[in-house]
């Protein structure tokens, strides 16, 4: 019941001039992520000596090209793989912990809505395994459309909708139980470059809205760059950690601070951290 | 994709057309090639609907005693296909036990099981739904189950990054995602149904379509043996028709494919 009530106390904007929260949320050591070959052959080392601190309420981006390991290391911190050594603790606890209390929100790289349930009752899906009541899983859902500005389309199916908003739905669903932390992967690399900008502001408006962790992986460096307090950049064979940087560009961002040179600087920085690689 | 104006002008169409032919290949063995047992091969249509409105409430009550027995067996062998569908689903070991048993009892052929089971069940009624329900069961379990393995890992992994469990799991996915499959299974088991219901009707029951097939195509009365294959056809085309409405009520979120 602690939890309900939680979900009904609003939102609290984040204050950008206060000292941030230094709290490790996150911590990652040493952790390595070998997958058998079922058929006999090599077995491949997806993540090879993974160190990483992840703080609370922080928007940290995994970044790097296919293969280097950032989805794996995001479905480890889900709890959705196992890995092979080392050490994931979230809060203290193991990921298996966390997501039993049911504190993680997915965003899948597809929206993965389901195609017999209206955007409502998407929306609505990861309440009801909470067990609320109906009138409270009735307002929750219209606060989380109204977030996400989709409150027309409650009664629509998915097929009804251009992928944009599907996805918006699917980020909606993630929020809707308020969870601690928001794990994206690659949500928006399916989107036109439109939509996906329209989509970078929504989401900064939400996280500024809601406090949560972000960990969201991509491999697009100016998505990552605009969106991130830091980016983890990601190299391939094995997968590890080549650098981790602190993007300073202040908040709230907009699409101006898309047009700084600070902007420019940070890509360029970031994009030669692979050329050694 | 055809507007509701469009898909009425194609079936105008084909039902214009088949009258038309009908007639035309009547009248062809009738007055062109003067065959002598043209009524028997094909009659005019006009004649068989006239025949059908002569022998119309005993046409109605045959049809309505095979059918009513086939909806019974068809909803017995629709739910036992379900449940098997989903013991199979549930575990591994049971699709590798069962399967291969359920594919060889479609091997058996119908003709040959009826006058087994109407010898064991000494009842025309309960023989004629035992069959039905064999005849459905097997497609439904089968598209059901490829319904239920072909759900998307990631829809699974999303109830599973919220810890559901298994009941919500099949509540709220499983059985949602494979409706569409269990309606294509259901739509080939219909009209089977109605065919079996018939089959059984000639093993030497007292009523039923099938017997009005049977004692008027032995008796020479070839308006009313004609009457009867109309009113048969049209029996699986409604058990078909019953189906596809059910389609429609239970999965609204289709409607752009059909």
């Amino acid at each position: 019941m602690n939890m309900l009530k939680e979900i009904e106390t609003e939102f609290q904007e984040r204050d950008f001039s206060k000292p941030r929260n230094e709290n490790i949320e996150i911590k990652i050591e040493n952790l390595s992520m070998v997958y058998q070959d079922k058929n006999g052959g090599e077995p491949v080392t997806a993540l090879k000596d993974v160190n990483l601190e992840i703080k609370e309420g922080e928007f940290i981006s995994l970044l790097g090209p296919s293969g280097c390991g950032k989805t794996t290391l995001l479905r480890i911190i889900a709890d959705l793989l196992q890995h092979t050594s080392g050490k994931v603790t979230v809060r203290g606890q193991s990921p298996r912990d966390i997501r039993l209390q049911k504190k993680y929100g997915f965003v899948f790289q597809n929206p993965v809505l389901y195609d017999w349930r209206t955007v409502r009752r998407n929306v609505c899906m990861p309440m009801e395994l909470l067990g609320m009541k109906k009138p409270e899983r009735t307002s929750q859902v219209s606060k989380m459309l109204d977030l996400v500005g989709l409150s027309d389309f409650g009664k629509h199916y998915p097929y009804e909708l251009s992928g944009g908003m599907q996805q918006r739905v699917g980020i909606a669903r993630a929020l809707a139980i308020n969870p601690e932390i928001l794990l994206m992967d690659e949500p928006f690399s399916a989107l036109d470059e439109f939509t996906r900008e329209k989509l970078h502001e929504d989401l900064l408006n939400i996280w500024n809205k809601t406090n949560k962790t972000i960990v969201f992986v991509t491999h697009n460096i100016a998505e990552a760059v605009f969106l991130s307090d830091r980016v983890v950049v990601l190299s391939p064979h094995p997968g590890r950690v080549s650098a981790v940087i602190d993007i300073n560009i202040p908040r709230p961002r907009n699409m101006e601070s898309k047009q700084t040179p600070q902007f420019y600087d940070y890509i360029t920085k970031i994009r030669n951290s692979f050329e050694g690689v | 994709m055809l507007s509701k104006k469009e898909k009425y002008q194609v079936n105008l169409v084909w039902t214009i057309g088949i009258i038309l032919v009908w007639e035309l290949g009547a009248f062809f063995l009738d007055k062109v090639t003067h065959d002598p047992m043209a009524g028997t091969k094909l009659p005019y249509l006009h004649n068989v609907i006239i025949s059908i409105a002569q022998n119309f409430t005993e046409l109605i009550s045959a049809a309505g005693l095979t059918f009513s027995r086939a909806v019974i067996g068809f909803a017995f062998g629709a739910a036992i296909g379900f449940i098997l569908a989903l013991i199979m689903s549930l575990s591994k070991i049971a699709e590798k036990i069962a399967l291969p048993y359920l594919i060889i009892s479609q091997m058996i052929p119908v003709l040959g099981l009826a006058p087994i089971i109407f010898t064991l069940a000494r009842d025309m009624n309960i023989s004629r739904i035992i069959i039905a329900a064999y005849i459905t069961f097997f497609p439904v379990a089968v598209n059901m189950l490829s319904g239920l393995n072909s759900v998307e890992n990631d829809k699974k992994e999303l109830l599973y990054s919220y810890a559901a469990k298994k009941k919500s799991i099949y509540y709220k996915l499983m059985i949602p995602y494979s409706l569409p499959y269990l309606f294509a299974g259901l739509k080939i088991a219909a009209p089977m149904s109605i065919t079996a219901s018939i089959l059984v009707d000639m093993l030497g029951s007292s009523g039923g379509i099938g017997v009005k097939l049977l004692y008027s195509l032995y008796s020479g009365a070839k308006d009313v043996f004609w009457g009867s294959v109309v009113t048969s056809a049209l029996m699986g085309i409604l058990s078909y028709g019953i189906v596809i409405l059910f389609e429609k009520i239970c999965i609204p979120w289709r409607k752009q494919i059909t």
